[in-house]
């Protein structure tokens, strides 16, 4: 289950990049993305948190029930864990993960990221 | 996953043999890195086409060597890729010229035919994807038995298919103080989760905010009453109904695109705190994450430090509470002012910059790393003194310039564009630089909004004597001889004739002064009158006879924005705050004499008896000289004791406790264009 952000302000939120779920950065570094963990490999290992989250994001959502959630659907987060996600993410994919995603068949969402 | 392996297909299509090109191609797409799963998949596309394959197989033995395999296999793929390209929406020309490529008539005859399957098996295509996309991820969940496929499954359903629709559970709009949307949407969840554990839950299925929707936040559910069951004893919600929203409206709230500000090199922007809070700041350079930012300003240092202690005196001011107050002006570095006051220990030279209490100073600028949060990004509006720094065009900081001064200007020019909408009124002329009517003049015919009506000069687009254009496309046209007035700014209400136009500024000069200003078009106007339009400052008017202090007095000779210029009876003329002066003189009922005797009285008209004028009065009158003059000239004449020629003692009581040594008079010439003081 993903932890829950301590407040909507909190200064060290961040979104996973392949999935958008939200967590604060220490969430990332303890436990890493409880979507994208076995490939991501967050956990421990701040430089890796850093670059497959982004701080820059829109659209804090709740989903409670993924599976009957058209929201998450839309997003195609439907057979996630349940937590909070966001909509819309601001980011360079860095060059390192887009590779290594490209490698893995997964194509990031790019209809939910707004490149600089 | 069909469609994507097609797609390959085409593109790679020169190979003659294809059934070797698709496999790594297609590998490349798999959305599976396992390699088991990889054969599977081959296997069942392989059976699917089985049909088509064979007749491609056939069709290849009956080559004919004179003709182009590869337009031969271009055409075998024309079935498929027909269905590729009716699918992408492709031109259905871009195939007919394959067929013409044929020399071989009965493929021409084949290939019409298989135009007709195609299109019919194309539709069929097309009603199997609608299902197939979501049959697709159910087979695929179930035959992989990990949890985590979300996202190698859905990438590939194209997002239409996830519309909303009437059985999914409906989107409710509830108001929510602003600023408080984040908070809640956690406090749901948070709610959510613990109602569960009682065994309570909360019938909601999901919630989010949006930051451009500010004031709103949206909860799924089927039922309006979960939603308010929901929100029910929360901070920050209002009590009103929750709305339902239009299905039609779902799926925008979600596509909702924020323009993304991102700060650029160049940029103006302002320090929010500190001691230079309200700076104008320019921006060097920005972190990828846009977080930070390296920006320039102009350092306030302190050169007259009360208590200098090295290094506690920096902890000092530090801790310094209103940091704006009492603040040093802000001065392009000089390192050896700095180095006098500070002592050499504090200042260290490396490289072209100073390093100086910590901070780097590049070209008089102080440089420094801040983060994107501790500035002003909008509406910044750089005024014209500030920009002056950075464009080094010799006022203060002649040292303090960039050297990119090309640069610098294309960023005022963008900056000064940008911002508030110039006002435009109906008559003024105006000219659009921007956008596709650029290098169009005419006249506002009316403002609407964003847009602007303009009557063109020979604009005849389609008939049409106007054209429409947003605001920010246009800006005021001037051109030298115009008289114009200043609405806004620093100079404001100074009139004067333009001399010249160069981009989004304008000079001319002044009536008053016969000074140059130089101004955004966006603060100009047309304008017939001239002078300032007030002569009225706090409590003293144009002309006034003052009170300085208790042994000067003096004129007022020019009114500016919020202090004027004195003439004081020594001859000396200052600028003077409303505060300074004690108290206005009337001099209406002093009574002096001329050269001969005759009482002289404000009003009266004189004549210089002598070239040189020597005398003076305090009374402020239009009179005509034969000075060779015709001009209507205001003189202001100052008692003087000593003089040869005619003694006007205006006020008896000044005079006598005044020392006046000075003999100078003053001729005001109120002309249009020469108004400075000179002295005869």
């Amino acid at each position: 289950m993903a932890a829950v952000p301590p407040s909507g302000r909190a200064k060290n939120l961040r979104a996973c990049l392949v999935c958008t779920i939200i967590q604060t950065s220490m969430d990332f570094r303890k436990k890493g993305c409880p979507n994208c963990e076995h490939f991501l490999e967050m956990r421990g290992n701040t430089d890796r948190v850093n670059t497959c989250t982004t701080a820059q994001f829109d659209g804090m959502t709740a989903i409670m029930n993924p599976k009957e959630s058209w929201v998450a659907r839309w997003k195609r987060v439907d057979i996630s864990v349940r937590g909070i996600y966001a909509v819309r993410l601001s980011a360079k994919i860095p060059d390192v993960l887009r590779a290594e995603l490209d490698e893995l068949g997964i194509t990031p969402r790019m209809d939910m990221i707004t490149e600089t | 996953m069909d469609l994507d392996e097609r797609d390959v297909r085409m593109r790679a299509g020169n190979d003659y043999d294809e059934d070797e090109e698709e496999e790594p191609v297609r590998r490349k797409h798999m959305d599976d890195s396992d390699d088991e799963e990889e054969d599977e998949e081959e296997e069942e596309e392989e059976l699917e086409r089985d049909p088509r394959k064979a007749k491609r197989r056939r069709r290849e033995q009956v080559v004919n060597p004179y003709i182009d395999v590869q337009a031969l296999v271009d055409d075998d793929d024309a079935d498929d890729d027909e269905e590729d390209e009716a699918e992408a929406g492709a031109s259905f020309l871009g195939q007919r010229r394959h067929y013409q490529q044929q020399d071989d008539e009965e493929d021409d005859q084949d290939a019409e035919r298989s135009v007709a399957r195609a299109r019919r098996l194309d539709r069929k295509r097309f009603e199997d994807m609608e299902i197939s996309g979501e049959e697709l991820a159910k087979r695929l969940r179930e035959k992989y038995a990990r949890n985590d496929q979300m996202v190698e499954e859905l990438a590939s359903v194209p997002q239409r298919m996830l519309m909303p629709s009437v059985n999914d559970p409906n989107l409710w709009q509830v108001k929510v103080k602003p600023g408080r949307e984040r908070d809640i949407v956690l406090s749901l969840y948070r709610k959510t989760l613990d109602l569960e554990l009682k065994g309570n839950p909360l019938q909601i299925i999901s919630a989010f905010e949006r930051t451009s929707i500010p004031g709103y936040i949206y909860v799924e559910s089927r039922s309006k009453e979960a939603v308010i069951s929901a929100c029910s004893n929360l901070v920050g919600i209002f009590r009103r109904d929750p709305i339902l929203v239009p299905i039609g409206e779902m799926a925008p709230l979600l596509q909702l695109k924020q323009k993304e500000f991102t700060l650029q090199p160049g940029a103006w922007v302002r320090l929010k705190r500190g001691k230079y809070q309200g700076d104008l700041a320019q921006v060097m350079d920005v972190t990828d994450t846009g977080e930070e930012a390296g920006i320039r300003f102009l350092p306030r240092i302190d050169l007259t430090p009360r208590e200098f202690e090295g290094g506690d005196g920096s902890a000092k001011r530090k801790r310094a509470v209103a940091a704006t107050v009492g603040r040093p002006p802000a001065r392009p570095f000089n390192p050896e002012e700095v180095l006098k006051v500070y002592g050499k220990k504090t200042t260290i030279r490396r490289g072209p910059s100073w390093i100086f209490n910590g901070d780097t100073y590049t070209n008089g600028f102080l440089e420094k790393d801040v983060r994107v949060s501790a500035l002003v990004t909008e509406n910044v509006q750089p005024r014209l003194d500030e920009l002056s720094a950075f464009l080094g065009d010799g006022k203060d900081g002649e040292k303090a310039a960039g050297g990119d001064g090309a640069l610098n200007l294309a960023s005022l020019a963008a900056e000064i564009r940008r911002p508030i909408m110039v006002a435009l009124q109906p008559g003024d002329q105006v000219e659009v630089y921007q956008g596709e009517q650029i290098g169009t003049r005419g006249i506002v015919d009316s403002v609407l909004g964003d847009i602007v009506t303009i009557r063109g000069e020979g604009l005849e687009l389609e008939g049409k004597m106007t054209i429409e254009v947003p605001a920010r496309h246009v800006r005021k046209r001037f051109s030298p001889g115009d008289h114009v007035k200043v609405m806004a700014g620093v100079n404001t209400d100074e009139t004067g004739m333009v001399l010249s136009v160069n981009g989004d500024l304008v000079t001319f000069m002044s009536d008053l002064t016969e000074s140059e200003i130089t101004v955004f078009s966006k603060d100009l106007r047309t304008a017939a009158e001239v002078g300032s339009s007030s002569n009225v400052v706090g409590n003293y008017e144009l002309h006034d006879l003052v009170q300085l202090d208790m042994q000067t007095v003096g004129v007022i000779y020019r009114t500016e924005r919020d202090s004027f210029r004195v003439l004081d009876q020594h001859g000396q003329t200052r600028l003077v705050q409303p505060h300074q002066i004690t108290m206005r003189k009337d001099s209406r009922r002093a009574v002096s004499t001329d050269a001969e005797g005759n009482e002289l009285r404000v009003g009266d008209n004189v004549k210089e008896v002598d070239g040189e004028v020597r005398c003076f009065a305090c009374s402020i009158q239009p009179f005509e000289t034969d000075m060779n003059r015709t001009d209507v000239v205001w003189c202001y004449i100052f008692i003087k004791r000593f003089t040869p020629f005619c003694i006007i003692a205006r006020f008896p009581k000044m005079a006598e406790s005044l020392s006046l040594d000075v003999v100078r008079s003053l001729l005001l010439h109120q002309r249009a264009r020469r108004s400075s003081p000179q002295w005869i």
